[in-house]
């Protein structure tokens, strides 16, 4: 699945409030569920911490990927914050995290999860995607860049 | 592949999409017109599993817990193309492969001597990488038999529905 398909500018936060990794996770929690997509946004943020609990999403290039599973969804739902100065997401490189994809899907539905993984991890290593999305001055503008770079990478 | 004076056996891909189980109901009218057996196969996607460990995605028990979490999707996809089938009175085999999908795909193809490749209706590539890279693309490809793929039509469900 296309992160172009999973989003809409809706589910785009620009201007993620410098917090640490917690707040921000459930900031991302808050953007999905203002979209009424979650039944229980409490259980969805603990799902999503599980998963971080064993090894920070926090990788590198300025990119962070906090995911899971979750009985909270009833389909594959996600969210992107982007933060223009960078907040520190115990990221592998030790840089702060800038663009922060959040993606959960139902306990039984791992194929679209794993393609949609594998779409951001392709997208994610153009440089110029990263810059220009992390520039973006609203969420209709990062949809949009999103849109274009898929037509070329992904 | 061997030589035949008319198809024996047809597979279809099932990949857990609502085109691919569509093509499942076609598949099944041609084995049941034609009187051939039917082959399902899913392919785990092990490849992609890797990459995103390698990429540090996936923490390595998180790749296994989602190789699990695959093959039991492709489980559960492969008994509802299976119960489509027996339904119908058609012979169904399933496999359930894992690795890398087009190849997968290709290989049970040569081993099973499979006639006819039946898949769901392939999405429009959105970009020149997933024009030759999309598994399903790939799949149609470099398949060694005829391969039909299934248009998205309702008559496909009113054609299975009174066979």
């Amino acid at each position: 699945m296309k992160l172009s398909q999973l989003l809409t500018p809706d589910l785009i936060k620009v201007g993620i409030i410098d917090s640490n990794k917690e707040d921000i996770i459930r900031q991302m929690i808050e953007v999905i569920d203002n979209q009424g997509l979650l039944t229980d946004a409490e259980q969805a943020y603990q799902d999503v911490m599980v998963r971080e609990l064993q090894q920070s999403t926090g990788l590198e290039s300025g990119i962070a990927i906090p995911h899971g599973k979750s009985s909270a969804v009833a389909q594959l739902v996600g969210a992107l914050g982007i933060s223009q100065d960078g907040i520190d997401f115990n990221s592998l490189d030790g840089q702060p995290s800038h663009l922060f994809f959040l993606l959960l899907a139902p306990p039984t539905m791992s194929g679209p999860h794993v393609r949609a993984l594998a779409n951001i991890a392709k997208l994610s290593q153009s440089a110029s995607f990263r810059k220009k999305l992390i520039s973006a001055g609203n969420s209709q503008e990062a949809f949009q860049i999103i849109m274009e770079a898929e037509k070329d990478i992904v | 592949m061997s030589f035949k004076m008319r198809p024996e056996k047809i597979m279809i891909f099932v990949e857990g999409s609502q085109e691919s189980i569509l093509a499942a109901q076609y598949a099944v009218c041609m084995a049941k017109w034609l009187d051939c057996t039917l082959v399902g196969a899913y392919v785990v996607d092990i490849k992609t599993l890797e990459e995103l460990t390698r990429a540090k995605i996936f923490v390595k028990m998180e790749e296994m817990d989602y190789e699990k979490s695959l093959e039991e999707d492709g489980h559960r996809y492969l008994n509802y193309v299976r119960n489509l089938a027996e339904a119908k009175g058609v012979f169904i085999e399933t496999e359930i492969l894992k690795g890398e999908i087009y190849k997968e795909i290709i290989r049970i193809i040569e081993q099973e001597d499979i006639d006819i490749l039946v898949m769901g209706e392939l999405e429009e590539p959105e970009s020149r990488r997933d024009f030759y890279y999309n598994e399903s693309e790939r799949t149609f490809r470099h398949s060694p038999c005829p391969v039909i793929v299934v248009k998205s039509r309702d008559e496909i469900k009113w054609m299975y529905e009174n066979l």
